[in-house]
């Protein structure tokens, strides 16, 4: 068990060594409450995944106490440093920022055998590692779980890849856009007879495959902490797509039904989709039952549409939802954005703008739960990121620092951690093996 | 059943009173019982959970949203309504450590079983709140459903054509099972917190902040540049080729060339190994300045076959190339096969065999199980007043006379 990170001493190494970013984060749900305990602390996670899928899992353990070390080659550190929008810092885009929240950034090159030896040492002494390098590449390196759990028997290993570790496809390159396609999300998005769109956000499936990766290591953590024994947590990202997909395999298993894509609707419930306004914004309505559809057609002030003999049953609505859904177009078309969701509102509709960034950073509602965390960053100034989900009570999680600068923390972790002393750090330094 | 039930369960002794309805807050529950926790379904005892009437009618009537989400849940009904119902739930509260419930904001307040009068019966107890816009803020009395919280959240507005109405992203769904998800890993956080303070804590978790702490950049870029990101259609603008591309069987293939390495790869399948070349579309920067040209090439080349020959001259080399599949093509594919993803179940109450997602993330040394699919309103009623309640048979007969139960 280690320490928490942040009790941690100062790192002599001259870059980034006073985080900046410790300034109380302006959210209600971050534990600024430094008297309010974190769930995970003592925790110790190495994080050598790159990108998201995985490494997000790694990032919610941090938020929740766990200290993380993000192990990274060393020169240029993980892709994602580089992938998405650039900031001034060369080394930083802002998912990088935002997504490497609370790591500390260790540099190990583990394609040398030296690198190899002080990665399984590390391993050693820590209880989560998360990686997502295509299968058999750790095994390649000779840190694969037989080695790793040899060091370490109640070491939890997650294993994040596009496919999983088994099965034919296994070896194949997994990113979140394939697995949109591949787990059955992305024939679902558009209009019928066009061709699919991308389902709204291109990481999905690797922030989703992060969740039940944390499930996976919080049930592991259960199990060892009560037997000793570790284990590993196998999750493609496909298959957490596919695992969202409600009753659609159920239905296909019993009818042969193939679902299609529903455009801007619903083919289960009337009126149930996107609506443009007389400004020209979107609202999304969602009647899912006779009741919802009553008082969404007292907000229209045509309460008669909700009579049994005209669209008071949803099978009614739904066998005329050609017209019911023109009836509705015709009356959002007549109305600006704030009027209907106010009428809407009212009535207890359930309604909601198709908010743009611009509008959720304009939303008091997003203000109020504190879900734009403004971090400060000594090279960039103000960052916002999304905050802590989800709100704990009484042990909240926190962001104390954004993505670190690459090899932040080697030396504090060779040093203190591994146990080597300076001048053994200055020569794999220069032998660039850190 | 062909999922080996497992002995070793991380969550066995755990008892989870369900008391939510339709997907979020329940699929929380549910995967907290794939892993071995005891999970109470409480259901009103007129119609139960609203999650059995939304969705594909099964054979015996329940959704078949309900018959797989429900899977491995007890039914016990109580109205809590009633001061009798009341009374027997604070009992059951007592007994167990996991409530999850998704009522709008203040409803069980007003039944007079709120936090603070539960946490008193059980110091101990962990409470997962689940809701459209959470348990604060100005709109936490607004109703809220999956596709309005995608659209609150930020999805939504970005999927679709740049210029045309935003379509559903997928699934009505997603926002639900996100939720479920979070709300999963607070749960498991707060037992672990439990186990080791004897205290207790409720989750806020809402249903448009699952969504949005999924947008990747948007916030900071927009906070940072000004930066509103639009509908992407079928293509991504972060790298190109990325997006969705037609075959000659019209059908679609997924393509992502997020870097140069991976284009390389796919000007070899394409059989055109010159166009990774630096002085035509090697480099990810040139690419994405002749985006047209570049989709064109791709798309020329995608439609000049059918998708399996695409997918596997992609596959042949390396190229990070999927097929966008329905649910046929699901069930009858090799890796889905492989992995077990779909599980055949004979459910006896149904009577007819069917076929669920299997249970995820897989775990080597305690992998979770399906032992039955969605019961049948009240089917545990009985077993549950008598064995845990201690309520004899005459009084659970009165009840149900009463339709308490």
């Amino acid at each position: 068990m280690s320490a928490n990170g942040n009790d941690q001493g100062a790192v002599p190494t001259g870059e980034g060594a006073d985080n900046p970013d410790t300034a109380a984060p302006a959210s209600a749900h971050s534990n600024d409450d430094t008297t309010k305990p974190l769930p995970l602390s003592g925790i110790r996670v190495i994080d050598v995944g790159t990108f998201l899928a995985g490494p997000y899992a790694a990032s919610i353990m941090g938020e929740y106490g766990a200290e993380v070390l993000k192990v990274e080659y060393p020169i240029g550190g993980d892709p994602m440093r580089r992938f998405g929008t650039a900031t001034k810092r060369h080394d930083a885009t802002l998912a990088w920022l935002s997504e490497a929240r609370n790591k500390k950034s260790v540099t190990i090159d583990l394609r040398r055998p030296k690198g190899v030896e002080l990665f399984v040492k590390l391993v050693s002494k820590s209880d989560v590692l998360v990686e997502n390098f295509r299968p058999g590449t750790m095994e390649e390196w000779g840190l694969g779980w037989n080695e790793l759990s040899a060091a370490n028997p109640g070491l939890i290993m997650l294993r994040v890849s596009g496919y999983g570790q088994t099965g034919p496809y296994r070896r194949r390159p997994g990113f979140a856009h394939l697995a949109h396609g591949f787990g059955g999300l992305s024939y679902l998005a558009g209009y019928p007879n066009e061709t699919p769109v991308v389902p709204g956000i291109a990481p999905l499936g690797d922030y989703i495959s992060s969740l039940y990766g944390v499930i996976g290591i919080m049930l592991a953590l259960r199990h060892k902490e009560k037997t000793g024994e570790g284990q590993v947590i196998d999750v493609g990202i496909y298959e957490a797509v596919f695992r969202q997909m409600d009753e659609m395999a159920t239905v296909y298993g019993l009818s042969g039904k193939v679902r299609e894509r529903e455009g801007a609707g619903s083919f289960v419930a009337v009126p149930h989709g996107h609506f443009r306004t007389k400004d020209g914004h979107y609202v999304a309505i969602a009647c899912t039952n006779d009741k919802m559809f009553e008082r969404f057609a007292q907000a229209m002030e045509r309460p008669e549409l909700a009579s049994t003999t005209l669209y008071g049953e949803q099978r009614k609505r739904l066998a005329a939802s050609a017209t019911v859904i023109a009836i509705v177009n015709e009356w959002a078309a007549g109305l600006t954005c704030d009027e209907l969701l106010e009428r809407c509102i009212a009535k207890q509709v359930p309604v909601g703008k198709l908010n743009s960034i611009a509008d959720i950073f304009a939303d008091p509602h997003f203000k109020a739960r504190g879900n734009l965390l403004e971090m400060e960053e000594e090279a960039l100034g103000k960052v916002v990121i999304p905050g802590v989900v989800p709100t704990l009570s009484e042990t909240p999680g926190r962001v104390t620092n954004l993505g670190p600068r690459l090899g932040e923390a080697t030396y504090e972790v060779m040093r203190e951690l591994l146990e080597l002393t300076a001048q053994e750090i200055a020569s794999l330094r220069q032998q660039r093996i850190i | 059943m062909d999922h080996e039930p497992s002995e070793n369960l991380p969550l066995s002794g755990i008892r989870v009173i369900d008391l939510a309805t339709v997907v979020a807050g329940p699929y929380c529950a549910g995967i907290l019982g794939e892993f071995g926790a005891e999970v109470l379904k409480v259901e009103h005892p007129v119609g139960g959970d609203t999650g059995r009437h939304f969705g594909t009618p099964g054979p015996r009537g329940d959704t078949l949203v309900w018959v797989s989400e429900g899977r491995n849940k007890k039914s016990v009904t109580m109205d809590l309504h009633r001061a009798e119902g009341v009374r027997m739930f604070k009992d059951l509260i007592a007994k167990s450590d996991v409530l999850v419930e998704n009522f709008r904001p203040g409803t069980l307040e007003k039944w007079g079983i709120g936090w603070e009068v539960l946490h008193a019966i059980n110091p101990g107890l962990i409470m997962l709140r689940v809701s459209g816009y959470g348990q604060t803020g100005p709109y936490k009395d607004r109703p809220g459903f999956a596709r309005v919280a995608h659209a609150v959240g930020g999805l939504t507005y970005l999927a679709g054509m740049p210029k045309g109405t935003p379509v559903t992203a997928g699934s009505t769904t997603l926002g639900d099972y996100f939720t479920g998800l979070y709300g999963c890993i607070g749960v498991l956080l707060a037992l672990r917190y439990k186990e080791k303070t004897g205290r207790g804590q409720y989750i806020d978790a809402a249903l448009y902040e699952s969504v949005f702490r999924c947008t990747d950049e948007l916030a900071p870029a927009y906070a940072m540049y000004g930066t509103v990101q639009e509908r992407h259609g079928p293509h991504m603008e972060s790298g190109c080729p990325y997006g969705h591309f037609p075959t000659r069987d019209g059908k679609w293939v997924a393509i992502a060339c997020t870097t140069d390495k991976m284009f390389g790869r796919l000007a070899e399948a394409m059989g055109r190994p010159e166009l990774a070349s630096s002085s035509l579309y090697g480099e990810q920067k040139a690419r994405i300045a002749s985006r047209t040209d570049v989709n064109e090439i791709v798309r020329d080349w995608c439609g000049s076959m059918p998708r399996d020959e695409v997918l596997a001259r992609c596959n042949a080399a390396g190229a990070p190339a999927a097929p966008l599949n329905n649910i046929a093509d699901i069930f009858g594919d090799r890796q889905f096969h492989a992995r077990r993803n779909l599980v055949s179940i004979d459910d006896a109450a149904l009577g007819e065999t069917v076929i669920v997602p299997n249970v995820i993330p897989r775990l080597s040394k305690t992998p979770g199980r399906i032992k039955h699919l969605g019961p049948r309103l009240g089917q545990h009623t009985d077993e549950v007043l008598k064995d845990l309640l201690g309520i004899s048979d005459a009084e659970i007969e009165a009840l149900r006379a009463q339709r308490v139960i």
